[in-house]
């Protein structure tokens, strides 16, 4: 059991990176929280459904699909909200109430169109334009798809390791953007010191709308595997979800986005260890995860100073 | 002498007549609750759109017919959206009562939601339609302000699933059973009653796992890996209709086929189960067999037939699935249209004269309405039934009790 427990931890948790990272980028750049972050994530799970009804394809496709809408509405979001909210005497106080309101408006508009009952995708849609491949170069069974696969002799969803690889590209993803790009520097530049950057003449907007829309793409990417990671998903997904977020968020360390990816690990390893020998305490885990990081080392596991007095 | 007597008469009318058509209030008002969004959303809206249809109707007719003034009178439905939080049903039930002073209080459906109506209703003296909140601790003897309307109190609900375990479970070569049950008022009664008719039937059967998990639940692997390592011989689950969609699709990712496998929300929503699980996921499964597809006998109200073409034609979008809440939703209304037509006033505690007279007297699509002392709903017991796939459809396969109809179980899973 612990051996499972600690394989499906891994594989759950790096997907729970994938759901944070998101939140933190965001917050890194802008010092803002947005409260509405499972809402964006709620609606990729909604572009996956509408890949899989209308189209018929592999929700695996859905994941450009949602990144790149959500990258250009995250844009065109922050031009219209946040630089209004940078003007104001309290930016961070007045984010929380603001995307707070921004977040029941997505959700009564998405429950509008689309009800309020769960929805779900067929795990075995998940990966079908592989087994379509394979069958057309290989031969083979095209029923033979969304089966288990085994670690340590023992059987995991194939959708957890597909999102598990998932967010390892992402992760690499951000890596890559923040480390190896013109654009990532300068990110990591308004990161450390929004004002300093801002007197050496770099363009802030311009990073923060970018990374907004990253951040908001991101989300609507962990989005699409939502249906398969929860079991079913509904226009009130988004409060859950950003709560979670939140603590992976916290654990690894607020304002640093790859230390989401070690905290995303360590809370799914801990869910699942507590789902194993204390399964009626596992809602609790991401508040008492919030309690003690904050009590113990409340810069994160991979924290810096952040905040500037 | 009979000219005197006349004059009384009249007199008596002139001043009596205009009292009544004062009284007699220019509306009934029904408050409830309903969640639009959260947990319970889909438990929720279902009632509340066969609360709503009822009304509808009956409001076209001129009203519906309340003995105390004998006349029609039209319904004014006061409702909030609690969106599944407790803290706000509790301010909200407050509110119907305190501020819009409704007529008639209605909880909503589950028993988490409906939890917090029971002391306030009790406390403000309101008589509660409950709806579906089956939880064992809402009824009392010395609490007259309530009484469930649809479905069977938890404590007795799941007695056809524990018969069969004890009864026909060791000739199947049933011996090891597990029980993975939600936390919450509802199932965790459930899981009581199961374990208490098991342990006390002396029944040669091991529960070899027993555990509750948060309601909120939205992925079973690790239990379904732990269940396995038990080797039960029947799993029963009792989980909300989200637990069932989450465990039922997590057993197919993990490729696990249990011998037996109950789920409380395979029968009760179908619809929407089939819509996330698939039909193949719910073939085999054990659930109790809903009254949607019992066709009961009515004596007041529509058939399931009629009620299922009116939901069709009322609600032709299919947001809102049709399955047990819709008709328990209806099945309130039925209540307390026949209830108003027999009670004298609308006193609460004559509110709850009316609907204990009617216990074993009314028929609906629902079955017989029966209640014990407490309040608590006894009329139906729901079948235990398994589902079977036939043609690419769902149907549902009598399993027990034992009658005349019945089928024998598919057993093990194949």
């Amino acid at each position: 059991m612990l051996v499972y427990a600690l394989v499906a931890g891994v594989l759950f948790g790096l997907y729970f990176s994938l759901v944070g990272i998101g939140l933190n980028l965001v917050f890194g750049v802008m010092r803002i929280v947005n409260l509405a972050h499972g809402d964006f994530l709620m609606l990729g799970a909604f572009v996956a459904f509408g890949v899989v009804t209308l189209a018929g394809l592999d929700p695996l496709l859905a994941v450009p699909v949602a990144f790149v809408v959500f990258v250009l509405v995250g844009v065109a979001l922050y031009k219209i909200l946040v630089p209004r909210l940078q003007g104001s005497l309290n930016p961070e106080m007045l984010s929380i109430i603001l995307f707070f309101g921004l977040s029941q408006v997505i959700q009564a508009i998405t429950t509008i169109f689309f009800g309020t009952s769960e929805r779900s995708i067929p795990s075995s849609a998940l990966g079908s334009i592989f087994t379509t491949a394979r069958v057309k170069l290989f031969g083979g069974n095209a029923d033979d798809t969304g089966g288990p696969i085994e670690f340590f002799g023992q059987s995991f969803p194939a959708s957890w390791v597909t999102a598990a690889a998932t967010s390892l590209v992402a992760i690499a993803f951000v890596y890559l953007y923040l480390y190896r790009t013109r654009l990532g520097t300068l990110t990591r530049a308004v990161m450390s010191r929004r004002d300093e950057a801002l007197a050496t003449g770099i363009d802030v907007d311009r990073i923060s709308a970018a990374a907004f829309g990253i951040g908001l793409g991101l989300a609507a990417v962990a989005g699409v595997f939502a249906p398969f990671m929860f079991g079913s998903v509904t226009p009130a997904f988004g409060a859950d979800a950003t709560v979670t977020s939140f603590a992976v968020v916290v654990l690894g360390s607020l304002g640093n986005p790859l230390g989401t990816a070690l905290g995303g690990v360590v809370y799914g390893i801990c869910y699942m260890l507590v789902q194993t020998y204390l399964s009626s305490w596992a809602d609790l885990l991401p508040y008492v995860l919030l309690i003690f990081i904050l009590l113990l080392r409340p810069s994160g596991l991979l924290g810096r100073q952040v905040r500037v007095a | 002498m009979l000219g005197r007597t006349i004059a009384a008469f009249t007199l008596g009318m002139t001043v009596a007549l205009p009292a009544i058509a004062a009284d007699a209030p220019t509306e009934i008002k029904i408050g409830t609750l309903y969640a639009s969004s959260g947990r319970y959303a889909s438990i929720s809206m279902p009632v509340h759109s066969g609360l709503k249809l009822w009304i509808e109707q009956k409001n076209a007719e001129g009203g519906v017919y309340v003995k105390a003034f004998d006349k029609k009178i039209p319904i004014k439905l006061v409702a909030y959206d609690d969106q599944s939080n407790t803290a706000t049903a509790s301010s909200l039930y407050n509110q119907l009562i305190t501020q819009d002073k409704v007529d008639i209080l209605v909880a909503d459906s589950g028993s988490v939601l409906t939890a917090p109506a029971v002391a306030i209703a009790r406390d403000h003296k309101m008589f509660l339609f409950n709806q579906t909140g089956t939880g064992a601790s809402f009824f009392s003897k010395d609490n007259p302000y309530i009484a469930l309307m649809a479905d069977p109190v938890s404590t007795i609900w799941p007695k056809p699933i524990a018969d069969f375990l004890i009864h026909d479970g060791p000739a199947l070569g049933i011996k090891k059973v597990a029980i993975l049950y939600s936390t919450n008022e509802f199932t965790g009664t459930q899981a009581t009653a199961v374990r208490k008719f098991i342990k006390d039937s002396g029944a040669p059967l091991e529960i070899v796992y027993d555990q509750g998990i948060p309601t909120e639940t939205t992925n079973y692997t690790v239990m379904i890996n732990n269940i396995r390592k038990t080797q039960p011989d029947a799993v029963i689950h009792l989980g909300y209709a989200p637990n069932d969609i989450a465990l039922l699709r997590n057993i197919g990712e993990v490729g696990v086929k249990f011998k037996m496998l109950f789920s409380i929300y395979a029968g009760l929503e179908t619809e929407l189960l089939e819509k996330n699980v698939g039909a193949k996921g719910l073939e085999h499964v054990f659930t109790y067999v809903p009254p949607t597809d019992l066709d009961y006998p009515v004596n007041f109200g529509m058939t399931m037939a009629q009620y299922r073409a009116a939901w069709n034609k009322t609600y032709p979008d299919g947001k809102v699935e049709f399955g047990f809440n819709a008709v328990a939703g209806y099945t309130t209304a039925l209540v307390i249209e026949k209830s108003l037509s027999v009670a004298t006033s609308l006193d609460q505690l004559e509110l709850h004269r009316a609907v204990f007279s009617l216990s074993g007297e009314l028929k609906t699509l629902d079955g017989t309405f029966g209640l014990d002392e407490m309040g608590g709903q006894i009329g139906e017991l729901t079948p235990l039934g398994q589902i079977a796939l036939k043609d690419g459809h769902l149907k549902f396969v009598e399993i027990y009790p034992h009658d005349a109809n019945n089928s024998k179980p598919v057993y093990p899973r194949p």
